[in-house]
């Protein structure tokens, strides 16, 4: 027994020392500064089908990289996360088809704009809406954060429609194209790049309220990056890169090209096989992911929640009311909560970045780990009390007693609850994709992001799931089994 | 009077508002065998249970062999190992053998090493009628097996006084009289012992006095003659008529 705690707690340092030996360090001679940005926002981001992030603002910032030395690290983690993850400090800049309001410019300072757009309505292409007073009583689909979701909602109450709202583009468009939604609102340059590519929707209103977009720091920081992007894109201006940059994603030519390349995907895109051989290297990244964030945080959830649960036990009223609470907090906290908590509220508290893949391990420990402790407080306090009362009348002193009576009798209890425990840590783990972690569940968002094949797409992350669960099911099993004999 | 092995004075139990124990005064001589008795609800096996502080006195003093049971700084883990107590719900440890069980103690606190504490283990478990079951689980065992083992596995710590807690309570009536037989077998080899129960047979054959409690006070002392022949307390006879009519 003691020697099974010495080796949980040397596997857990280990895991500990190796994620800080992983992470990249900051080099020295070229500045790296994180960008955030969209999961999909054609023609500004989306992933082609390399899986690699392309679009203008992509192409903008690498080019505007190129120009000032230095290195854009790009994390695609969806429009939402980028603006919460720059406020609080995580990333040095987003650039995701941010349109410039005086809201934003209380919390961010933004570059000299490099697009102007404005806000239009678009609906399935057999719908009768043709402007705004014919959506009474009808429900419309924004997407969180974007100032099409700021003007559908200013005007809501004079038209007399409801919205709903989305994280993703494609699920915005989907919601319209399936009847859920009459309407949706969004900005030009997307849906119109949409439209000419065989996104399936009929744009009916005129560009109103126009808006400008610009590149984003958090206010009073990162002035330098924010200069030279203003530099790079003064250059870019002056020597035609940033109009051939334009032309490439809006011209006719682009569109056309992509629509064509979109019709002959689909010849192969539509199957299931097809899919997958499209989307081999993804989902294979995804996987991996996903069974490394499950395997640490098992790791670390498991020797966390065993220390707290047995600290549950301990005749100590201190030691009992600490792991009361701490099983109380981190249970009852929602898992979203907790991981939006860790990643993006406490760097802004402390003012230190914390990566994405420690923040997903360290909300995974603590919710986790909180079950774990109730149920081997549970499993300890299950076995019958005369067991304690036997052994220490004979005169083992209470450790002694717990670990050559009690805890062997508690674990044969515990058994299955660890089971379900490390199944759910393994679903769990798909809750992460909200900061941004591209496991297998954020994998799939952003391939259907750009094929729009949810139904295929979903059912090939699902049978994924069920698989990697059968494994760690049967895993699991035999280890029992071990344990039994 | 011989050397006291138990002295107990003005033991006071609460358990919440429940005044379970009032002001006992209670006394044991080495080799004597006392005899608890009482209706149920009387108090015994809490007088029982803080003798090795199981249950934690409110107030009093408790002393066995020397040791001041009743105070936090003695080490009652040591105080223990000379002190054995048998449960009315055997208590053996699920997870282990039966030898196992009757080794734990031993070798765990360094009394003896494995083979020494083999060696004793079987010896013991043979006195109790049960050498075959050496190897067996709990589970496989008949109560009354169970319960002789419980003795075997106290009498490892070659304790100086047994405690017996309403030993043949949880029994089927023809598992008693093994279990009693190894009982007075003990007392006749001279151990100290308290004994709660209802088996009034024993305490007349083996007890060399009967207390009867009700209350949480005890109410009449006595040898068992005295006690069961010719009871003075109100209390006493009627608890009396109600056993022994039955």
């Amino acid at each position: 027994m003691k020697k099974f705690f010495v080796l949980l707690s040397c596997i857990f340092s280990i895991t500990i020392a190796g994620i800080m030996f992983s992470q990249p360090k900051v080099q020295a001679a070229e500045k790296t500064y994180t960008i955030g940005t969209d999961v999909t926002f054609p023609p500004f981001v989306y992933a082609n089908s390399n899986n690699k992030y392309v679009g203008i603002d992509m192409e903008l910032i690498r080019a505007i990289a190129k120009e000032e030395g230095f290195k854009a690290d790009i994390k695609p983690i969806g429009f939402n996360a980028a603006v919460q993850s720059l406020s609080s400090g995580q990333i040095d800049g987003v650039i995701a088809g941010m349109t410039i309001t005086d809201e934003r410019r209380q919390k961010f300072d933004f570059s000299t704009p490099y697009y102007q757009s404005g806000i239009v309505m678009a609906v399935a292409p057999k719908s009768k809406i043709t402007s705004l007073k014919d959506l009474k009583g009808k429900r419309v689909a924004i997407k969180t954060g974007t100032s099409g979701a700021d003007y559908a909602n200013s005007i809501k109450d004079r038209y007399g429609f409801k919205t709903v709202t989305f994280d993703d583009s494609d699920n915005v468009y989907n919601d319209v194209k399936n009847g859920n939604s009459a309407a949706c609102f969004d900005d030009s340059a997307v849906l119109n790049y949409g439209v000419k590519t065989g996104l399936g929707l009929k744009i009916v209103t005129k560009p109103t309220n126009t808006g400008k977009y610009g590149f984003a720091v958090q206010k009073g920081k990162n002035q330098e990056l924010l200069s030279k992007f203003n530099q790079g894109l003064e250059k870019l201006k002056k020597n035609g890169k940033y109009d051939q940059i334009i032309e490439k994603y809006t011209g006719s030519a682009a569109t056309s090209s992509k629509k064509k390349e979109n019709k002959q995907k689909d010849a192969d895109g539509h199957t299931f096989v097809g899919l997958l051989k499209q989307n081999k290297d993804a989902l294979l990244e995804g996987v991996w992911e996903t069974i490394e964030l499950t395997v640490v945080s098992i790791i670390c959830a498991t020797v966390f929640g065993v220390l707290i649960g047995l600290l549950g036990v301990i005749p100590n009223k201190f030691s009992q009311g600490f792991s009361t609470t701490v099983i109380y907090i981190f249970r009852g906290l929602p898992l979203l909560v907790l991981a939006l908590f860790i990643y993006n509220g406490v760097p802004s508290l402390t003012g230190s970045k914390i990566p994405a893949f420690i923040a997903g391990i360290i909300t995974l420990t603590l919710n986790e780990g909180a079950y774990t402790a109730a149920f081997v407080k549970g499993g300890i306090e299950a076995v019958d009390t005369g067991q304690m009362e036997a052994a220490r009348s004979l005169g083992l002193p209470f450790g002694k007693a717990m670990r050559r009576v009690i805890l062997p009798q508690g674990l044969k209890i515990m058994v299955p609850s660890f089971i379900n425990q490390f199944i759910i840590t393994l679903k769990d783990t798909s809750i992460l994709s909200i900061i941004g972690i591209l496991e297998l569940t954020q994998t799939g968002k952003i391939i259907i992001a750009r094929n729009l094949e949810g139904f295929r797409i979903w059912t090939i992350i699902a049978v994924i799931y069920l698989v990697i669960i059968t494994l760690l099911t049967l895993l699991s099993k035999w280890v029992e089994r071990r344990i039994k004999d | 009077m011989k050397h006291l092995k138990v002295d107990v004075t003005d033991l006071n139990k609460n358990f919440g508002d429940n005044h379970v124990l009032k002001g006992i005064d209670f006394k044991v001589a080495n080799n004597e065998v006392v005899v608890l008795i009482g209706p149920s609800g009387s108090g015994k096996s809490t007088l029982l249970r803080c003798l090795n502080r199981l249950e934690v006195p409110t107030s009093g003093k408790v002393v066995i062999d020397g040791n001041d049971i009743s105070d936090k700084k003695t080490d009652i883990d040591k105080a223990r190992e000379n002190i054995g107590m048998v449960f009315q719900h055997f208590n053996l440890f699920n997870n282990l053998t039966v030898g196992e069980n009757v080794e734990l103690a031993p070798t765990e606190l360094g009394k003896s090493s494995k083979e020494e504490a083999a060696q004793a283990a079987k010896k013991l478990l043979k006195t109790v009628g049960l050498e075959d079951k050496y190897n067996a689980m709990p589970y496989s065992l008949s109560g009354g097996q169970k319960q002789r083992v419980a003795i075997a596995r106290a009498l490892a710590m070659n304790p100086d006084i047994m405690l017996f807690d309403e030993p043949t309570s949880a029994l089927d009536p023809e598992m008693v009289g093994d279990v009693l037989a190894v009982m007075k077998d003990l007392a006749k080899n001279g151990m100290t012992m308290v004994v709660v129960t209802h088996e009034m047979g024993f305490a007349k054959e083996v007890a060399d006095r009967v207390v009867f409690m009700a209350d949480g006070k005890v109410m009449e002392e006595g040898s068992p003659d005295a006690i069961f022949d010719n009871p003075q307390n109100e209390r006493t006879k009627s608890f009396l008529d109600k056993v022994i009519n039955v």
